[in-house]
């Protein structure tokens, strides 16, 4: 039978300086002195959604975006690679013919729609599209009160981004929280950098 | 609309033929004889005639170079040739005396509606290259000067 | 040369021996030796053009690669078709074909079925060198008909359209414009083309040079679900699958390999799809019943019991049945039993054009209770003789058959018709008879046979009705000259093997169906090897028959105890006020009835009419209760064709709304009167009818071979039909109207179905006439111009076809123009009926 040894410590009867410490709150105004510390300094955290976003860098996967050419003609022909190449199955391409020169070509998009509720944000459509035409952009500001909502038809996913496709990212900029039906959305102001450590 | 002449001149081939349909050749040498290229309404007619579709006759003119498939030509076509043995003995600049000559553009007509000039592939006349056909006539061992010589003698 | 004897050939492809039949194409050969050699435009239907320059093989001492799509084998050859130059060969092929090739596939209609790309897959250069400008024949895709359009700069140069669309559809509307790299194939400079919009261009073409309008940028491959099913439109009953992509069928189409049609389909089959999407106003949803003359909705239960209450208050004697012979086996079957068990009535009929006893004796004269005989086992006799029926127009993919395989095969093909077709260039000889004068044709016929073999056909004795007639009064007789019938018997005389196509002019004109089993006796007795081949334009007739959908008749031909009343007794003993009941299942009566306005008044008179169909056809607006069926792409169940040929069809969409498959609906209506009728699926109908039906039961209903399953021999003898009374067909001079009508199906719709398809109604755009050269000189009319025709009892105006070869006084009016329908020029009893024109 191994006996247990239990190691009694005998706690120290309190000391005069013990006491001192207690009576001027030393160790309060210590722990106060740090929070006073970091209130004066620098702040390491983002302000975000109030006051600040950080804009991903180019390469970054978010929200898709449908493109145009230079000539403002839509880029996607509705091929449907996309679709075919969808691992979650969430985006929907229906074809139709227009040759009004609306499209690069006379098929173009009849309806054009991803379910980000679904997608993982693979790039795997980026990737299978021909025209360049499907682009995983910079918005990761998913979240919407209804389901609904998280399906982007064609008409909002051919809006000009938020961020436009030459702006370096990788940074902090000032923003401003907005509230709307759909959900929250932090619109940026990109040419207020905010400089951090 | 074919004239009564051509017509006529096209029924006389169905005898050489065994099928009418093998007198398309011909049939279309007839109307360009006397109207220089094929219209579509020639061809429908000749192609009505000879009991066949008349894509079948644009076929064949599609498929040879010396019918003018709905191309009209000036009353003189030349037609230089361009293939290998004719350019490597100066075929280019043949056609290019001709162009400067007429003042004209390979493919184009002059305005006088006299001179029409092509280039085409070869016209089996190799030993005397370079070579040029007008209308149905070879002009052979060509130079610059026999070219403009050719030229300036045709009314 | 041994081999030379037995005429096989013994080679070895890829050191694997194998014997094949002398003659044999390489590709062939090796195909089956089990060895896959690429082709573009090798087409087993086509001749050989050799041209793509894909099937490229290499052969044992020589020097060069040979195409094998047209190269023959020979005894002893070694081919090769894997090894280095064929592999490198077929790699520079592919490189040059892209060289000018658009490379559009994102935009293409073709993308994800195209040959090219999955050629370049699986033999192509992962890299092209070819860095000039590629030719472009054209900007924009252009359309080449309405429904076909065209892109030149993805051309291959195949050449697969031009030949099908001259050697399979015999129009020839297609050439190669142009040579080498520049050569385009298309129309003549490229204008609108007046064809037979069949889309068999569309069809062959490799990549997407030729696509369906209809079909254009709606779908890829792989959106589609697809069902294999089988034409609706007519009784060739071409192997077709249909294709939806979100509940909306898109296309259809004919996979090679898929049925006896390979991928063969008229314009009917491959564009009179869009009925199954034809949804809104015109489909029935629900039940409805008439009060007050108008149309209301009301629930399955109350019809049924409505219908229950009906049909047995009523006599059995004053009761009826009529069901479409667009019905599938099953459903024909169970009617039939509906009909006879449980209404105890023996008025039942399958068609409303036709007297039974005409079609009973043109079953016993055509032999179909002798069982299938395949369209392919037809065309290997050495004489085709195609007569009574515009086979080219009605049934277009037996024109096809019989054109490619006649043509490649040297056949000699004869023709005897009313009316110019397009079979006539393929014929050695073609005959225009007067309408109504078959039996006259026939006859002397077999006159003329019996003239030179006297002692071998002393022992028919039928024979002897003709004694005392010439062949000069009978060829007079059926308006033919003396020389070119006797040209014919000649060639009939000549051939060992005689294939005879029948068409449903027999029916039509009820006469000559006697003249044609004469000459069917007198060709056997002189030892020739005769297959006689019915042409039916509704896709069930011959199952229809099968099921004993007849009143002279029951399934599998058996005796009736008690005949009964045909379509036309049953309008009879309606026009006396004699018929309680009615029930018409997916027969358009009124507008098919030869006499319209007997039609209508006589269903006026019926007691209770119940019409069970897909949309308020005029018959339906006549009913008293309307149930709402189904579309063939809507249900299960086997369609049996005009060659005896039992084909699956299978559902790829539920009906709409409350509209229910046949099959239940006369289910439901069997079992509300007697309880517990049948409950089964169309797999357990199908067995009941293996075991009642002698023809059938070997037949698989599903599965099995995809050319379907040709039927037996029946087991019984069809009585009663050995001979039947002819009409003589008064063609007496009218000065008043100088022209024969004649009628049949439009060569774009077949029966009510195809009316209510759009792409088909765009085709056939106007109402049409069709008359001969000569009558449009006396009219001094041109091709599209408006006039007007008017009969006894009925005018309207249409728009001029002129038809070279057609007889002077021949006109043709389609019996599908539903306002102008041919039958509104009938009066009860007109056989053919006379017109007169004016411009």
């Amino acid at each position: 039978m191994n006996e247990k040894k239990v190691k009694i410590v005998k706690r120290d009867t309190p000391g005069a300086l013990d006491l001192a410490k207690k009576t001027v709150f030393l160790d309060f105004i210590k722990g106060l002195s740090i929070t006073l510390r970091y209130n004066l300094s620098r702040s390491i955290t983002i302000r975000y959604p109030d006051e600040e976003k950080w804009i991903p860098y180019p390469r970054f996967r978010g929200a898709h975006t449908l493109n145009r050419d230079e000539e403002g003609r839509e880029l996607c022909v509705a091929c449907e690679l996309c679709v075919k190449a969808c691992p979650t199955n969430c985006i929907t391409v229906v074809p139709m013919e227009d040759d009004t020169g609306k499209g690069i070509a006379d098929r173009v998009a009849k309806v054009w729609e991803v379910d980000l509720a679904r997608c993982f944000f693979c790039g795997y459509c980026e990737d299978a599209c021909p025209t360049t035409a499907v682009r995983l952009g910079r918005d990761y500001e998913l979240a919407c009160f209804e389901l609904d909502k998280a399906r982007k038809t064609k008409e909002e996913l051919l809006k000009p981004q938020s961020v436009p496709e030459d702006f370096e990212g990788g940074i902090i900029v000032q923003a401003k929280l907005q509230r709307t039906k759909s959900g929250i959305k932090v619109k940026p102001n990109l040419w207020k950098k905010k400089e951090k450590k | 609309m074919l004239s009564e002449k051509v017509k006529e001149e096209i029924r006389g081939l169905f005898k050489k033929y065994r099928t009418k349909r093998s007198a398309c050749m011909a049939a279309m040498q007839a109307v360009q004889r006397e109207v220089g290229h094929l219209t579509e309404e020639d061809m429908r007619e000749v192609a009505e005639m000879l009991g066949i579709n008349p894509v079948r006759v644009h076929e064949v003119g599609a498929f040879y170079t010396m019918y003018n498939v709905q191309r009209p030509v000036g009353r003189y076509h030349i037609q230089v040739c361009t293939n290998l043995s004719c350019s490597l003995l100066g075929a280019e600049h043949i056609v290019n005396v001709i162009e400067r000559r007429l003042g004209i553009k390979v493919g184009q007509t002059t305005p006088d509606n006299k001179f029409t000039l092509s280039t085409v592939q070869c016209l089996g006349s190799c030993g005397t290259a370079p070579m040029m056909q007008i209308n149905d006539d070879y002009h052979e061992d060509l130079t610059e000067e026999r070219v403009v010589e050719i030229l300036d003698g045709l009314e | 040369m041994g081999d030379r004897e037995t005429g096989v050939v013994t080679l070895k492809v890829n050191g694997k021996e194998i014997t094949v039949r002398e003659g044999t194409l390489i590709l062939d050969a090796a195909r089956e030796a089990g060895c896959h050699i690429p082709t573009f435009c090798y087409q087993a239907t086509l001749s050989g053009v050799g041209s793509c320059r894909m099937c490229l093989v290499e052969i044992e001492g020589q020097r060069k690669l040979q195409p094998s799509c047209v190269t023959p084998v020979m005894s002893g050859m070694e081919v090769k078709t894997e090894s280095e130059s064929v592999i490198s060969a077929r790699q520079a092929m592919l490189e040059f074909l892209l060289s000018n090739h658009a490379l559009d596939c994102p935009v293409c209609d073709k993308g994800g079925e195209c040959e090219l790309q999955n050629m370049v897959y699986t033999y192509g250069p992962r890299k092209g060198r070819y860095a000039e400008v590629k030719i472009r024949h054209h900007e924009k895709d252009y359309v080449l008909s309405p429904v076909i359009v065209k892109n030149s700069n993805r051309c291959v140069q195949c050449m697969r359209c031009v030949r099908v669309c001259g050697e399979v559809v015999g129009r020839g509307v297609l050439g190669a414009i142009g040579r080498g790299a520049h050569q385009e194939e298309t129309s003549f400079l490229r204008s609108y083309l007046d064809c037979d919009h069949d889309g068999m261009c569309i069809e062959v073409c490799p990549v997407g040079c030729f696509m369906r309008r209809p079909y254009r940028y709606r779908a890829r491959p792989w959106d589609l679900r697809g069902s294999r099913t089988v034409c609706p439109y007519c009784a060739t009953g071409c192997r077709m699958t249909i294709e939806e992509r979100d509940g909306e069928v898109v296309r259809s189409i004919a996979r090679e390999g898929e049925g006896f049609n390979d991928k063969m389909l008229c314009a009917r089959g491959r564009f009179g799809y869009d009925i199954l999407n034809s949804g809104g106003e015109e489909r029935l949803t629900t039940p409805l019943i008439k009060k007050n003359g108008m149309f209301e909705p009301v629930s399955w239960e109350k019809a049924l019991s409505i219908i229950r209450e009906q049909f047995t208050k009523a006599d059995p004697r004053r009761l009826g049945g009529i069901a479409s012979a667009a019905l599938t086996n099953e459903e024909l079957y169970l009617f039939q039993r509906l009909v006879r068990e449980v209404l105890g009535s023996g008025n039942i009929d399958s068609t409303s054009r036709w007297d039974a006893a005409t079609t009973g004796a043109f079953i016993f004269a055509t032999g179909i209770t002798g069982g299938g005989v395949s369209i392919y086992d037809c065309m290997e006799a050495e004489t085709v003789f195609v007569v009574g029926g515009q086979v080219s127009e009605e049934n277009p993919v037996t024109d096809y058959i019989i054109r490619y395989v006649s043509d490649s095969s040297r056949k000699s093909v004869l023709v005897a018709s009313t009316r110019a077709m397009k079979l006539d260039t393929s014929a050695e000889l073609s005959l225009r008879h007067l309408p109504g004068r078959l039996g006259a044709l026939f006859n002397g016929l077999v006159l003329t046979l019996y003239e030179d073999n006297q002692e071998r056909l002393e022992g028919i004795k039928e024979i002897g009705v003709l004694k005392g007639r010439t062949v000069t009064d009978l060829a007079a007789e059926c308006g033919v000259s003396e020389a070119d019938l006797r040209a014919l018997c000649a060639r009939l005389e000549s051939s060992g093997s005689i294939s005879m196509v029948v068409g449903t002019d027999l029916l039509r004109f009820r006469e000559g169906i006697s003249g044609l089993r004469l000459l069917g006796d007198a060709l056997r007795a002189l030892g020739k090897v005769l297959k006689i081949l019915p042409v039916l334009d509704r896709c069930n007739q011959r199952g229809a028959w099968d099921m004993g959908v007849h009143p002279l008749f029951g399934p599998d031909y058996r005796k009736v105890e008690r005949a009964g009343l045909g379509c036309d007794g049953m309008l009879d003993q309606a026009m006396d006020g004699a018929m309680d009941a009615l029930y018409v299942v997916g027969e358009d009566v009124v507008n098919m009835y030869p006499d319209r306005t007997f039609a209508e008044e006589a269903l006026s008179r019926v007691g209770f009419l119940v019409v069970q169909d897909v949309s308020l056809t005029d018959t339906a607006r006549m009913a008293h209760l309307v149930l709402p069926g189904a579309y063939p792409g809507e249900k299960e169940g086997t369609f049996t064709n005009q060659e005896g040929r039992v084909q699956h069809i299978s559902r790829l969409l539920e009906p709409p709304g409350q509209a229910r498959v046949d099959l239940e609906i006369i289910e439901a209506v069997g079992s509300s009167i007697v309880h517990g009728f049948s409950d089964g699926t169309p797999q357990t109908v199908f067995d009941e009818i293996r075991r009642e039906v002698s023809m059938y039961r070997d037949a698989a209903f599903s599965g099995g071979s995809p050319d379907g399953w040709l039927v037996k021999k029946s087991a019984r003898r069809l009585e009663g039909f050995e001979l039947i009374e002819e009409k003589k067909v008064s063609l007496d001079a009218d000065p008043e109207h100088p022209y024969f009508l004649v009628t049949g199906n439009h060569i774009f719709l077949s029966g009510s179905l195809s009316r209510r398809s759009g792409i088909l109604n765009e085709l056939v755009r106007e109402a049409v006439v069709e008359i001969s050269e000569e009558a449009a000189g006396e009219l001094g009319v041109i091709d599209g111009q408006t006039v007007s025709v008017s009969g006894r009892g009925f005018d309207a105006t249409y728009s001029v076809r002129i038809r070279k070869g057609t007889p002077r006084e021949v006109v043709f009016i389609a019996e599908n123009f539903e306002d102008k329908a041919a039958n509104r020029f009938y009066k009860r009893g007109d056989v053919v009926p006379r017109v007169k024109i004016t411009a």
